[in-house]
């Protein structure tokens, strides 16, 4: 009898080691968004923080907002080898004089990895290596805002490294 | 009325007697236990898989149980199962199909009285399981879905020679319930010793092993039918207690 009681405990001790595993946890890295850094053009070393700068996708109508950041996380289309954005700087600005709009292409490759049971797949990108981003003037003309667009990591797979930086 | 005394006197003498006579007769047949232990092959089916088969539409499996008595206590013990089994997660959809055996042994705790043979018993197995996992459909995880694209990507890739070995350890009774028919039912306790698995995909269920964790163990159990095939018989010698000084 002792021997059963103590075997019914070492069960016990096995299945209290499980950990519930059917809900993604917020600490599991699934899919990866574009990390960029924003610098100062006139002193390349220092980081410049953006005011509301707005970013829209190609045929979205919502606006995902910066302000006061130097760096920012961008969400990639996992469905198209393409995701096209607007960047546009003092979003809404009262006075439309400040407002400027680029247009970004991002052209990349896509690759999905197993995660787990409860976070299924994940979606890693790989920038174009011979053109990785495609900058144009948005239909206003009010010329370009971001004057230099560096690749820094063309391999995104995670969110702890920048991959793009740019200077305005 | 001295005769008459007598003769009661001698009456009741022989009632004594003879009451004292049945009384050691009885005595004798008493002290002749004629206890025997029945050593054979015991097979039978898991009635869980069977019937799941039936009632799931995503699952197939059958599983053949056996044991062979060793010594009074020991039984050599074995499974041997198929399982097709369909998994509809949220994120993922495949389907696992394979064959596995488990062999080791059961050690049965229970002290039978007389004719009775049933068991209470703690086991060990080592299991082998043959597999292949077809990955019907899944989902990208997006945590921040901007572009509204969710993604199920119908795959219906299929990942072969996948293998996995395992340790149990077993817990469980078995009943006579006819002359030579048992029911039994045992909970399973495993831990994996060795998985392989696919190339960006996971082994999330193991035929025999059932449902895999994010560690290494597992569990399992199974409600059996069985039959007993007799090959000989041991009687059983009484043991002497030594006296205790």
């Amino acid at each position: 009898m002792k021997k059963i009681v103590i075997l019914v405990f070492l069960v016990a001790a096995i299945f209290s080691g499980c950990e519930k595993d059917d809900i993604c946890s917020e600490n599991t890295p699934t899919t990866p968004r574009l990390i960029i850094d924003f610098y100062d053009l006139t002193n390349p070393t220092l980081t410049k923080n953006v005011t509301n700068l707005g970013i829209l996708g190609e045929g979205l109508n919502t606006v995902i907002l910066f302000n006061g950041v130097s760096k920012i996380q961008i969400p990639l289309d996992i469905s198209k080898d393409i995701s096209k954005y607007q960047f546009i700087l003092n979003y809404e600005n009262s006075n439309p004089a400040f407002i400027n709009s680029d247009q970004l292409q991002f052209d990349y490759s896509r690759n999905n990895v197993y995660v787990s049971r409860a976070c299924g797949y994940k979606t890693l990108f790989m920038l174009d290596t011979t053109n990785p981003f495609t900058q144009t003037d948005s239909a206003s003309l009010d010329g370009l805002w971001m004057k230099n667009i560096t690749v820094l990591q063309s391999n995104i797979s995670n969110e702890n490294e920048t991959h793009l930086s740019i200077s305005f | 009325m001295k005769t008459k005394h007598t003769l009661a006197f001698l009456f009741s003498l022989v009632m004594v007697f003879t009451s004292f006579v049945n009384y050691a007769q009885e005595k004798k047949t008493d002290s002749i236990p004629t206890k025997t232990n029945r050593y054979g092959v015991r097979v039978g089916v898991d009635l869980f898989k069977l019937t799941r088969s039936f009632y799931e539409k995503d699952y197939r499996g059958l599983e053949v149980v056996g044991d062979y008595r060793l010594t009074k206590r020991y039984y050599i013990a074995g499974e041997l199962g198929n399982e097709n089994k369909t998994v509809e997660d949220d994120l993922l959809n495949f389907t696992t199909k394979g064959t596995y055996f488990k062999v080791g042994f059961d050690y049965n705790l229970y002290e039978n009285w007389l004719d009775m043979e049933n068991m209470v018993y703690v086991g060990a197995r080592y299991g082998v399981s043959s597999f292949s996992q077809t990955l019907n459909s899944y989902s990208i995880y997006n945590r921040y879905p901007y572009f509204m694209s969710s993604q199920t990507i119908e795959s219906g890739e299929k990942f072969d020679g996948l293998s996995a070995q395992w340790v149990e350890v077993v817990l469980g009774i078995k009943a006579k319930v006819l002359n030579n028919f048992y029911i039994g039912f045992s909970f399973r306790a495993n831990k994996l010793v060795n998985n392989k698995t696919p190339e960006n995909f996971d082994n999330l269920y193991i035929p025999g092993f059932n449902r895999t964790y994010e560690g290494t163990f597992g569990a399992g159990f199974n409600y059996t039918v069985s039959y007993l095939i007799p090959i000989y018989k041991k009687k059983v010698v009484p043991v002497v207690v030594p006296k205790k000084k």
